[in-house]
């Protein structure tokens, strides 16, 4: 867990000059960049995901909860309020952190199949909820993020660039929390918890509340991108955000297919999976609907049969398969 | 009484974790594949629903033994992500290859006794909800025999209990698994075509069952083919209770909150306490 | 005798219709060795996991130290200073060695300590050598070995060995007798569960005996050796 290389600053330097620099490679109101701001946005959702299910092997089917709760809050405080979506995405991150906890404490002593249930029904609460309380959400219509001016201050951006930037801040700020939680005492804890909870417990792991700091934090984190979300968008509905296949299912789906539980793998995933999705949206929808859900559910069975550790095992598997060559 | 029927689409469910301890996300899938093969014996074949039944059941249990085959039986040594993500990815492909084939439509079918109801002392009944129930009834006791005494019953039994121990007997767990995988999710299907005339049928109609089915199961404690009967029951009335009290949307969150504070509070159903 | 850190007494505990353990009461002094001896499936383990919280008893009391434990989860029970190892060997199979018994001494260092901590763990108790290595390539004595480094990187002052000794040949068998002794000089109270008798009766200062979830006898390792009820749980009614 020591530092990293020189070298290996030198390549993550030229990386980030690379991502800076993407956007002017683009068209600058074009599909290609929003495809790209959605692909950044999936991928810090997917590291957020990645700090229970990948950390402490916690699965959520239900972090759309998170996602719904932080897209309506910073706009509910928008439209009523005239709130700041900067001061609304902090808001939504209380409040997601809050219903995190709210869904652990009675989760948390579940494990696999039973804590996937339970969140899974969460999710659906919180969609049910949306649709329902129309009074509060506008119901199954949806709802609409007023526009103004384009502003920093009200994150509204005339250039997707600007948006692009936003959406890349917040995947390294993401992905960050995971590394400093990866290497804390807290890391260390979720994955004594994850490989043996009941021999965690007895040295001295807290494992109720280790699992609990780490949804707090991960519900917290969905709950901010869930704002990004809003903003980028400017219009949706409980169906969208609240939704199993459109986020949560689609959060787990991103960090399984680069590889579950490393800093890189939902990065990766999603740089993968969001364009492929798009570009079979786009080549198959006008011929027939559920073709392009159709190809994302295979992907996902193909993934999990061919390599469940995701894109970052197949290079070690090469590797090791080189090796193999060379001693014959 | 709609209980009866919640417990025979969930008996599958219960079944496929009793036996190979997967919870298979995408059942009610099956369920919807049924309520379409039940719809298109009546459409082309002019067979009613009830009768088309046992079709569905069948075409069901050799697509479900399919699947067994090549999917899920390379998952049951997999970590968990892998075999919940495995039957969530073919949720995700059975409702959208339906949607390509069936198209987004609804669909129902009309038989004579459709709007028929029976009278019985100051009590109305519907004459397709008393079929689906009484066909209900005739299935799962079916099932119940079949568990009970014949060989492959307590074979996959015995599989359940102690895979390695049925294996020194003999038994073959793959062909168990297999077979208690076709019957659990023939068994929805079965249920599927039952409630066809009195529901329409529809690509995503599983989603609306897939809670329910959840719910039964959890309620009766996973794997469990008695709970899921109880389980059954207890949501049906569940349900007529809290139509009620709520309007039809906030239904399904009765459900879904008795759902997690089963989970949180009797993770091993309500029967479980005695094991 | 000086006061008692562990005061078990009454202890109960079943699993459905097996009373796994009926009225276990025991008392062990700081400083001591005592050895918990029975024939498979007398409740030693069950004792064991009842001590460090991962089951609740029905009845009786558990002190440890003037306090009453029962009811506590297992990390409370480990912060007060009683720790197990699993004679099934619960490792944190794809972490290394180090990380290994790092993870014990989290409870009350910070990260750096921690390593430091562990190395030393490791040293004494002579796996240094394999620190890097997985837990999930190592043999069934070396994880055996992991499990006693990590419970002492929690520096407990009360260590209860589940068959930690099982799998060693002789010259590691005295080496570890060896550590024990040492660790004990520094202060460390034991209680140790082996079906090596020659381990027990070189090792304990006191013996307990345990058939069927009842305790059966309890003494000096020579008294126990002689006692007549001892002889019939381990060789039978027909022996005696
Ligand atoms: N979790 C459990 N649930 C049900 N029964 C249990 C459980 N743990 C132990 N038992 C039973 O309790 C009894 C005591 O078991 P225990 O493991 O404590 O014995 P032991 O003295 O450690 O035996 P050994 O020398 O074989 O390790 C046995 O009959 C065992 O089958
Ligand atoms: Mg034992």
């Amino acid at each position: 867990m020591s530092g990293l290389s020189p070298r290996q600053w030198t390549g993550l330097a030229l990386l980030a000059a690379l991502a800076i620099a993407l956007p002017f490679a683009f068209e600058p109101r074009g599909y290609g960049i929003r495809i790209l701001c959605l692909a950044l946005l999936f991928a810090a959702m997917a590291q957020a995901w990645n700090i229970v299910a990948g950390l402490a092997n916690q699965i959520s089917l239900g972090h759309a909860a998170f996602f719904g709760i932080g897209a309506y809050t910073s706009t509910l405080l928008l439209i009523h309020f005239g709130i700041t979506p900067w001061l609304g995405m902090f808001a939504a991150a209380i409040l997601g952190g809050a219903a995190a906890l709210l869904i652990s404490l009675p989760t948390m002593r579940l494990r696999g199949h039973y804590f996937a249930l339970a969140t899974l029904a969460f999710g659906e609460v919180m969609r049910v909820i949306g649709n329902s309380w129309g009074g509060l959400t506008g119901g199954p219509v949806g709802i609409s993020v007023p526009f103004a001016q384009p502003s920093l201050a009200l994150m509204q951006f005339r250039e997707t660039r600007s948006s692009y930037w936003l959406m890349l801040a917040a995947l390294v700020v993401v992905t960050l929390v995971f590394v400093a939680i990866k290497r804390s005492r807290l890391g260390y804890r979720l994955r004594a918890i994850k490989e043996n909870a009941d021999a965690a417990e007895v040295i001295g792991v807290d494992t109720t509340r280790t699992k609990i700091i780490a949804a707090v934090i991960s519900g917290a984190l969905t709950a901010a991108l869930g704002t990004l979300y809003a903003q980028f968008q400017f219009f949706f509905d409980p169906d969208t955000v609240f939704g199993v296949a459109s986020v949560s299912v689609r959060m787990a789906m991103i960090a399984i297919v680069g590889g579950i539980g490393t800093a890189a793998g939902p990065i990766l995933g999603a740089l993968f999976v969001i364009p492929l999705e798009e570009f079979a949206n786009q080549v198959f929808s006008a011929q027939a609907a559920g073709l392009s859900q159709l190809v994302f559910g295979l992907l996902l069975i193909l993934v999990i049969l061919i390599e469940p550790r995701g894109f970052m095992a197949i290079g070690p598997r090469l590797q090791r398969l080189l090796r193999k060559g060379d001693r014959r | 009484m709609i209980g009866g029927v919640y417990a025979v689409i969930s008996i599958g469910l219960t079944l496929v974790f009793g036996v190979m301890g997967i919870v298979n996300f995408a059942q009610a899938e099956f369920l919807m594949l049924g309520m379409f093969v039940a719809y298109y014996a009546w459409a082309w074949l002019g067979l009613d629903p009830l009768l088309a039944a046992p079709l569905a059941f069948v075409v069901v249990f050799l697509l479900g033994a399919a699947i067994q085959r090549v999917l899920i039986r390379r998952v049951l040594k997999a970590p968990e992500v892998a075999q919940i993500f495995l039957t969530v990815g073919l949720l995700i492909v059975l409702e959208n290859a339906a949607l390509l084939m069936f198209g987004s439509g609804f669909r129902s079918v009309s038989t004579p006794y459709q709007t028929s109801s029976l009278q019985l002392g100051p009590l109305f009944i519907s004459v397709p909800y008393l079929a689906a129930f009484a066909m209900s009834v005739a299935s799962g006791l079916a099932l119940w025999l079949f568990l009970k005494s014949s060989w492959f019953g307590r074979a996959m039994r015995a599989t359940a209990q102690d895979p390695m121990a049925a294996r020194l007997m003999g038994i073959d767990a793959d062909r168990m698994h297999m077979l208690a995988f076709a019957l659990g999710v023939g068994l929805t299907a079965f249920g599927g075509a039952v409630i066809l005339p009195y529901l329409t049928a529809s690509p995503t109609v599983g989603t609306q069952f897939a809670v329910l089915m959840f719910t039964v199961v959890v309620l009766g404690g996973l794997g469990s083919v008695a709970g899921a009967v109880v389980g059954g029951l207890a949501v049906g009335i569940i349900q007529s209770l809290s139509a009620l009290v709520f309007p039809i949307q906030l239904q399904n969150l009765v459900l879904f909150v008795v759902f997690i504070a089963v989970l949180a509070f009797r993770p091993k159903g309500m029967l479980g306490a005695a094991r | 005798m000086t006061a008692a850190l562990l005061e078990v007494s009454g202890v109960g505990k079943r699993f459905g219709g097996l009373q796994a353990l009926s009225d276990v009461s025991l008392s062990v002094a700081a400083g001591e060795i005592v050895g918990l001896i029975g024939p498979n499936g007398a409740g030693k383990t069950t004792l064991f996991s009842t001590l460090v919280g991962l089951h609740r008893p029905e009845s009786g009391s558990i002190w440890l130290g003037g306090r009453d434990l029962v009811g506590l989860k297992p990390h409370r029970i480990a912060a007060a200073g009683m720790v197990k190892t699993f004679q099934n060997v619960a490792l944190f199979l794809d972490s290394s060695v180090l990380d290994n018994v790092l993870t014990g001494g989290l409870m009350r260092h910070s990260i750096p300590a921690a390593r430091d901590l562990a190395r030393r763990c490791l040293e004494r108790v002579g796996i240094d050598s394999i620190a890097d290595k997985l837990a999930r390539d190592l043999s069934f004595p070396e994880r055996a070995r992991v499990e006693v480094a990590r419970a002492l990187c929690t520096e407990p002052r009360i260590l209860l060995l589940d068959e930690a000794m099982a799998a060693l040949n002789h010259a590691e068998m005295d080496a570890f007798m060896a550590l024990l002794r040492q660790l004990r000089e520094e202060g460390l109270t034991l209680v140790v569960v082996e079906h090596h008798m020659r381990a027990i009766m070189a090792l304990c200062d006191r013996l307990v005996v345990l058939n069927f979830g009842q305790m059966i006898a309890t003494g000096t390792p020579e008294q126990i050796a002689r006692d007549p009820a001892v002889v019939e749980a381990y060789l039978g009614r027909s022996a005696a």
